[in-house]
């Protein structure tokens, strides 16, 4: 039986994210992430040699995951239809708001996973590292889309404002409390 | 004289976090083997301490900086180039436990402010007097073994500065001088630098839960919807004598918070938080409330101030005020 978590997208906005799956998200995120390390390269000098190791980032409310190598300016992800069957040096699944909010540092990884707020698996030392790179590295959502000055400013407070909405209306862990 | 607050950075975005949530002093490490939390992902590169060095200072904070594993003979270059990189940088004290590095430092660094680390386990007159006098160590982070009161009798036969733990993980055994760690995976925060590895640490998911296992050996087991935690070896439940039970510590974490006017009265100038691998946010919330409080006693608040000022932090986890309410069994 599938694994449930709590704060996981309703069906019908599942439904709506679907085609998703079609669009050319590998290649759009790939370029973010080295546009990223360009920007910042001592979030990636922190990971070390961790940044060889493969994360397979398992939303459980979409039929999609991704494949993350986050090896600097030769990083790589790959869009994956969710029953590839993939392995990964690690695996992080759970509800595609919350994966979000451990980007952004809304929530504590180790809260989290203490919680089963999300599940993990694989090397646990490759995970600490990209949990520790992430924290240090201050994400904000305009990194992702590579946007900076104003528009950086606006994109945040849109992406931020609009993600704690999302959160509350689906019942996610409410970040600082235990869950 | 206020009480100093001794707040804790595993990487630079924590320490400018510490330092806005108002940390006199910020306490950090190198990437490598010569401080006791070397995690993966986490510590300062020698330009990042500049950095960090540079934003604290200009926010009037101080930073401390922990080289304090156990040298390996013959082989201190990582030992030294870490001193020299901490004086090049600015640091306004090193935390040390070695012998071999005090020595170090006090022959090759005299202008380093010297403070004895928690992993030198010095809890008595003798032993404090002797760091004092032969490398003139300056404060001494007080061992989690001792009660209030026997910290007061120790202020009272010293003059050093004392520093103690008031929040955060908690290392039960004499710290320095437990094995637990090695014996599983030959790896150890004295030696290396971090306990209970996680290159070693693997979860397990079967029909009764959740198994976290140590280089092998099963450290606890949890079922579905409890709880999980990392397995930290003292803090693992095991079987003995025909019962399971958590053998060395509940896995609890340390909360003082109530006892610092009273550590204040025995003679502690500085009050420190545990948790270098801790994130922003924790780290935020917990200098900030430690702050109110220290102020609410500088200012000559009750206890029912302060303990309201605490209180957010005690929901949740279970927290215990460690040995300094106890006596040590
Ligand atoms: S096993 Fe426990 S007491 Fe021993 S070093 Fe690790 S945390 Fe400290």
């Amino acid at each position: 039986m599938a694994e449930h978590f709590r704060g996981e997208l309703p069906r019908l906005l599942r439904i709506l994210a679907a085609p998703a799956g079609f669009l050319p998200l590998g290649p759009a995120l790939t370029l973010a992430v080295r546009r990223f390390a360009r920007r910042k390269p001592a979030v990636f000098d922190r990971l070390g040699d961790y940044g060889k190791c493969s994360f397979l980032i398992e939303p459980s409310d979409l039929d999609i995951s991704f494949l993350m190598v986050p090896d600097g300016t030769r990083a790589e992800v790959k869009c994956l239809r969710r029953r590839a069957g993939q392995t990964a040096d690690v695996t992080v699944r759970g509800p595609l708001l919350v994966l979000l909010g451990l980007l952004d540092g809304t929530f504590d990884g180790d809260a989290l996973f203490f919680n089963r707020a999300i599940a993990v698996s694989g090397r646990t030392d490759a995970l600490v590292a990209l949990r520790n790179a992430i924290e240090d590295a201050e994400l904000t959502p305009a990194d992702f889309v590579g946007a900076t000055g104003g528009l950086g400013k606006l994109v945040d407070r849109s992406v931020i404002g609009g993600l704690g909405l999302a959160r509350r209306f689906t019942g996610s862990p409410i970040p600082g409390e235990p869950s | 004289m206020s009480l100093e607050l001794v707040c804790p950075a595993g990487t630079p975005a924590a320490l400018r976090a510490a330092v806005e949530a108002g940390a006199h002093s910020v306490y950090c490490g190198f990437r490598d083997e010569t401080n006791a939390r070397n995690f993966p992902g986490l510590n300062f590169s020698p330009d990042e301490l500049v950095e960090g060095i540079r934003f604290a200072h200009a926010h009037g904070a101080k930073v401390l900086v922990a080289i304090n594993t156990f040298a390996k003979a013959g082989a201190m270059d990582a030992w030294k180039a870490a001193l020299a990189n901490a004086e090049k940088a600015g640091a306004d004290a090193v935390i040390l436990a070695d012998l071999a590095v005090l020595d170090h430092a006090a022959t090759h660094h005299p202008d380093l402010r010297l403070h004895l680390s928690v992993q030198a386990a010095a809890a008595t007159p003798e032993a404090i007097a002797f760091y004092a006098d032969t490398f003139g160590v300056k404060r001494v982070v007080m061992p989690r073994v001792l009660s209030v009161e026997e910290i007061a009798k120790l202020n009272a036969a010293i003059d050093v500065e004392t520093e103690a733990f008031v929040f955060g993980g908690l290392c039960p055994m004499t710290e320095g001088r437990c094995s637990l760690s090695s014996y599983a995976t030959g790896k150890s925060p004295n030696l290396t630098g971090v306990c209970s590895p996680p290159e070693h640490v693997a979860y397990s998911e079967d029909r009764n839960g959740t198994a976290t296992r140590l280089n092998g050996f099963t450290i606890d087991r949890f079922g579905a919807g409890e709880q999980a935690g990392y397995p930290t070896l003292c803090k693992g439940r095991f079987m003995a004598g025909g019962k399971t039970s958590y053998l060395f510590e509940d896995p609890v974490s340390l909360n003082a918070a109530s006892l610092i006017a009273a550590l204040a009265k025995a003679g502690i100038t500085a009050l420190k938080i545990e948790g270098r691998q801790r994130g922003k946010g924790y780290v935020t919330e917990v200098v900030r409330t430690f702050r109110a409080a220290v102020e609410a006693i500088d200012a000559g608040g009750t206890e029912v101030e302060v303990g309201r000022l605490l209180a957010g932090l005690v929901e949740g986890g279970r927290q215990t005020s460690g040995a300094y309410k106890k006596a040590w069994r």
